[in-house]
């Protein structure tokens, strides 16, 4: 069922509607709260609440253009971490309100070897190795990387590219 | 590098570059990259799969680098920075040409060489690694120096150090001239005494 009929059966106060783009939209919504929140537990209190957020807005017709939910989805998200990040009492409100009841289960993350992972980094070059280190030791960035470094923002990024490709392709060869 | 917007694609047909996506997870898109690639996912089952592919890689990748498992040329800011985020650093200079007697304990995070040498006009160096014969078992080829600092700071695994039993290793920084041509810039002894129960496993090789 497309997303613009899903918004129509909701308007009508069709609840398996509800409940489909309850499913269909949390793995995105969490996704976006883990990029921006970097933590688990913030990104399934955000999927929480843009759900909840667009429930209520599709049953009072608000979404004007139904074909667009995924963009509704993703401009709720946006300003629900604005607000997230603004008001933690709020949102510790909400969520005594509501409840953990809306969400499924999450998507687990793949499961990475990590043996052979040690390997794969192992393998690589030195600098590719180092740049590697320092980026998610702590997810520097290339600026904070390329200055401990001494090389160009733009060599970092080309290293940790080039870094990441070859640790893929090293992992789908073991796998 | 930035990678203009137009280079993410916008239906799901077209799926998102690996390399974006860990860009996307690092923060390191420009702003209109990011908001377009957030329109993506937020359509796309598919890229989100594989956006928790590289997420997953992105947690492991995490996890090994503060394993301190990892043989790697790292820098004095790292090692500060590391020992600031509470992880015990256990450091040994030796002199260039000296050596240093040393040891790791259970509860050591992370163990570092500092070698000492004049890093000026090389435009290659390498670490080799030696068993106490000065027989090479290891070289780390053209690792990332800054010459200005006048050191290597260069991570051990603290996996295999723990490990071992008591032994020596010497390490040689070495200039590398683009015809091949080697020339010792430093060379430096650690003599390793477990202190850790139990025997430990022999290291280096013989």
């Amino acid at each position: 069922m497309s997303d613009a009929h899903l918004a129509v059966r909701i308007k009508d106060g069709d609840n398996e509607a509800e409940a489909e783009v309850c499913r269909r939209m949390a793995p995105r919504i969490r996704l976006y709260g883990l990029r921006h929140l970097r933590s688990a537990a913030a990104a399934d209190d955000l999927v929480q609440q843009v759900l909840l957020k667009m429930i209520e807005a599709l049953r009072a017709g608000r979404l004007r253009e139904p074909d667009k939910l995924a963009q509704f989805a993703l401009g709720t998200c946006r300003m629900t971490v604005v607000d997230l990040r603004r008001t933690a009492r709020r949102q510790e409100k909400l969520l005594a309100e509501f409840g953990p009841d809306l969400i499924p289960d999450p998507p687990p993350l793949p499961r990475l070897d990590d043996a052979q992972l040690a390997r794969c980094v192992q393998s690589l070059k030195e600098r590719e190795r180092s740049v590697v280190v320092l980026t998610f030791y702590d997810e520097q960035t290339a600026a904070e990387t390329a200055a401990f470094l001494g090389i160009s923002e733009a060599n970092v990024r080309v290293i940790r590219h080039r870094a990441i490709r070859e640790l893929r392709a090293c992992m789908e060869s073991a796998a | 590098m930035t990678i203009p917007a137009g280079r993410v694609p916008v239906n799901c047909a077209q799926p998102i570059e690996p390399a974006v996506l860990m860009d996307y997870w690092l923060a390191a898109l420009p702003p209109e990259t990011e908001a377009t690639v957030e329109e993506h996912l937020m359509g796309c089952d598919r890229c989100g799969d594989r956006l928790r592919e590289i997420i997953a890689l992105a947690e492991g990748l995490r996890t090994l680098s503060r394993s301190g498992s990892l043989q790697v040329v790292l820098t004095d800011q790292f090692v500060k920075h590391a020992g600031g985020a509470g992880q015990r650093v256990r450091q040994y200079a030796p002199p260039a040409g000296g050596s240093v007697q040393c040891t790791v304990a259970a509860d050591d995070d992370l163990l570092v060489g500092r070698l000492a040498a004049d890093l000026s006009g090389a435009a290659r160096v390498d670490l080799s690694w030696c068993n106490e014969q000065g027989v090479e078992f290891l070289r780390m080829a053209d690792i990332p120096v800054q010459a200005d600092t006048g050191m290597v700071v260069c991570q051990q695994s603290i996996t295999i150090a723990k490990a071992s039993s008591s032994n020596t290793l010497i390490a040689r920084l070495v200039a590398v001239d683009p015809e091949g041509a080697e020339r010792l810039l430093g060379e430096y002894a650690f003599h390793h005494t477990r202190t850790i129960p139990g025997p430990g496993i022999a290291f280096p090789p013989s």
